[in-house]
């Protein structure tokens, strides 16, 4: 029982991660209709930004502070980075069809790959000195590590300020409008443009700071990548456009993944990978529009 | 449909459907076939290797280009079906105990080539089933999915079968058809010709036929497909068999070339590349699958010499910069990325397009207005 209830909660925490990384994802999905399959590279970008900044900034000044500067200068280069993808790459692909762009993501994520790559080398590297303590947090007789703790914190209070600009601005509305009926929102004045590319620079900065978040837990590598990739699933198991759907499915995905490998890795070796996948395919047979997606009535 | 030559016309049914339907084409298709044969002694035998990898990618391709160009279903999990068939293959002639007269007369491959058609068809089959609820991105999900099941599978099951870790090396004259050992490049060449032959005259033909045009109605708005009576359920499955077929069988070659099956061999990335060479090619298109597949294979090995080149001059004149000869093996995969991006950007037809446009071009020499 003890383990089980260990498992449930670093499955929430690392969850929280998955769902902040594919609350980005949704929203490009749901205003602009592509499917990003470059989630994992973005992520991995993040996460080396973020290390070259802090350790740059970890020689003048003390840990804490570092890493709260460097976290703001990767949100800061995610911007960029996002409306430069869009602008280059995705603007041209407005009205082509769904696979030819699913395939740009895909050729982007070969560049961003090979790009990480050529910058940073394959070798893992790991956020040193610490920024998060080694001595676990024991609170009613579960141990939860401090990294897993702030992650958990970081990204409810990254998901809250997005929610938030989505609900609540000016700019946020106009996302809504494009998502809801692009047509109309083009016609009464919205630039779906500047939404799209909104939406980028917003997947850009939320899988940044998933991507720093993952790096502090396991260190960086090829490796967090695939970890990204792991957003789809969950993606899918919430419906691919809703935003609550997108933080549900990422904490499922978080608690399945670590009960797979607490108790699957014995029977199943490599369960823990393929668990979220095998669900999520059952899953599909029996609800194929995800928990909350919206089901496409299609008329000849 | 490409236009006739002036000033050719046809006066039956029959006439106007036949495959080869001028002298010129004809002669042609001889042509290639001739050059097809004469390949190895025209190039030389460092480029044979190339060749068959055009072939085995042709192969592998043929599938994705059925189920995303001609059925509309999208998949990004290909390799995992040609793992299937490779390793069906392997597992075949490596721990099944053959009769020693099959094993000597040579059938135990072709055999076993056949298997991992089947087996690889019925695995997809498999992952194809969400597809009779669902489609679009929630099928590329499931085919995603396929893959790193099937990889994973492959990995921690199969890898261990006889005691033997990641791979499986098949020790030579193994792979034998009839009296015929394919232990040599050229051999191996003339086998992937055969097979990429026998896949795309099968595919040509299976698309002309009541399966072939369900599939095509299917892509083209299955609600008003199922409305005619085209039962839907059943063409798609049917699709995603006979592509998990193609899949196997280009497996099943693969270990003949390789002489070993590793699950690095199926990664991810080739799901990808294999798209990615029907969307060069062009999608619906066969010669669009040739055409990919040589472009692809042509770049790869370009980027390869030059990169290599390149870091020889490196090496031997400015060693202070031999740090960029192991950062350049990465800007390979980036230029690919590039590629992808930019020819879905500028060239969204894809390659078979732009053949199509330069054949009209002389088909219709004096008057070579189109319509266009």
């Amino acid at each position: 029982m003890e383990l089980f209830l260990q498992l449930i909660v670093t499955g929430v925490m690392l969850g929280s991660i998955f769902a902040l990384v594919s609350l980005g994802w949704v929203l490009i999905y749901k205003c602009s209709g592509v499917l990003n399959l470059a989630m994992g590279e973005l992520t991995m970008i993040g996460g080396y930004v973020c290390l070259s900044f802090y350790q740059k900034l970890v020689t003048i000044m003390p840990v804490n502070y570092a890493f709260v500067l460097a976290l703001f200068g990767t949100i800061i280069i995610g911007l960029i980075l996002g409306l430069l993808t869009e602008r280059v790459f995705l603007r041209k692909m407005i009205g082509e069809p769904v696979l030819a762009v699913i395939m740009v993501t895909v050729g982007l994520s070969f560049f961003f790959k090979g790009l990480v790559f050529m910058i940073w080398d394959t070798d893992t590297q790991v956020f040193l000195p610490r920024i998060f303590s080694i001595e676990p947090i024991v609170v009613g007789g579960i141990t939860v590590g401090a990294v897993y703790l702030w992650s958990f914190i970081a990204a409810m209070i990254l998901m809250v300020v997005f929610i938030c600009f989505f609900k609540y601005t000016r700019w946020g509305l106009s996302m809504q409008a494009c998502a809801d009926d692009e047509m109309a929102a083009l016609s009464l004045g919205v630039s779906a443009k500047f939404v799209y590319a909104l939406a980028w620079a917003i997947a850009f900065m939320a899988a940044g700071v998933g991507g720093t978040l993952l790096g502090n837990i396991n260190g960086l590598n090829y490796s967090v990548s695939s970890l990204g990739l792991l957003v789809l699933p969950a993606v899918v198991l919430g419906g691919l456009n809703s935003v609550p759907g997108a933080i549900v499915g990422g904490i499922t995905i978080g608690i399945l993944q670590n009960l797979a490998g607490g108790y699957g890795e014995a029977f199943v070796p490599g369960s823990k990978e393929v668990a979220p996948f095998v669900f999520m395919v059952i899953f599909l047979l029996f609800k194929p529009y995800g928990l909350w997606g919206w089901e496409r009535i299609e008329r000849v | 449909m490409s236009y006739l030559p002036c000033g050719t016309y046809f006066e039956s049914y029959a006439d106007d459907q036949k495959w080869w339907r001028t002298n010129f084409i004809k002669g042609k298709m001889i042509f290639m076939v001739l050059l097809l044969v004469a390949a190895p002694y025209i190039v030389g035998s460092q480029w044979l290797s190339v060749f068959y990898t055009i072939n085995y990618y042709i192969l592998a391709a043929l599938g994705v280009q059925l189920l995303i160009g001609y059925c509309g279903q999208i998949t990004l999990g290909h390799a995992a079906f040609v793992a299937v068939g490779g390793y069906t293959s392997a597992m075949m002639v490596l721990f099944l105990p053959w009769p020693q007269f099959m094993v000597d007369a040579g059938l135990v491959y072709p055999i076993s080539i056949v298997c991992a058609g089947f087996t690889a068809g019925l695995w997809s089959v498999l992952f194809g089933l969400p597809s009779a609820r669902v489609k679009g991105f929630y099928l590329i999900m499931t085919t995603m999915a396929a893959q790193w099941i099937t990889l994973r599978l492959v990995i921690t099951q199969l890898s261990k079968i006889g005691g033997r870790e990641q791979s499986f090396p098949l020790p030579p004259g193994v792979i034998k058809i009839g009296p015929w050992v394919i232990d040599s490049d050229d051999k191996i060449y003339y086998f992937s010709v055969i097979l990429v032959l026998i896949c795309l005259i099968a595919m040509g033909n299976l698309l002309r036929s009541k399966m072939g045009r369900a599939w095509i109605a299917i892509r083209d708005n299955d609600i008003a497909a199922e409305t005619m009576g085209v039962n839907i359920v059943v063409y798609k499955l049917l699709a995603f068999f006979v592509a998990g077929f193609f899949a196997g069988i280009a497996g099943a070659f693969w270990i003949s070339a390789l002489f070993f099956v590793s699950p690095e061999n199926y990664e991810w990335f080739y799901s990808l590349l294999w798209v990615g060479i029907i969307l060069i090619g062009g999608v619906g298109s066969i010669q669009g699958i040739v055409f990919g597949s040589a472009f692809v294979v042509m770049v790869f090995k370009l980027l390869e010499m030059s990169v290599l080149s390149l870091s020889d001059v490196l090496m031997v004149s400015y060693p202070e910069w031999g740090w960029v000869t192991t950062k350049i093996i990465f800007f390979k995969e980036s230029a690919f990325g590039l590629a992808i991006i930019f020819f879905l950007i500028y060239e969204p037809n894809g390659l078979s397009y732009r053949y199509w446009q330069i054949k009209n071009y002389f088909n219709l020499w004096p008057f070579s207005y189109t319509g266009k």
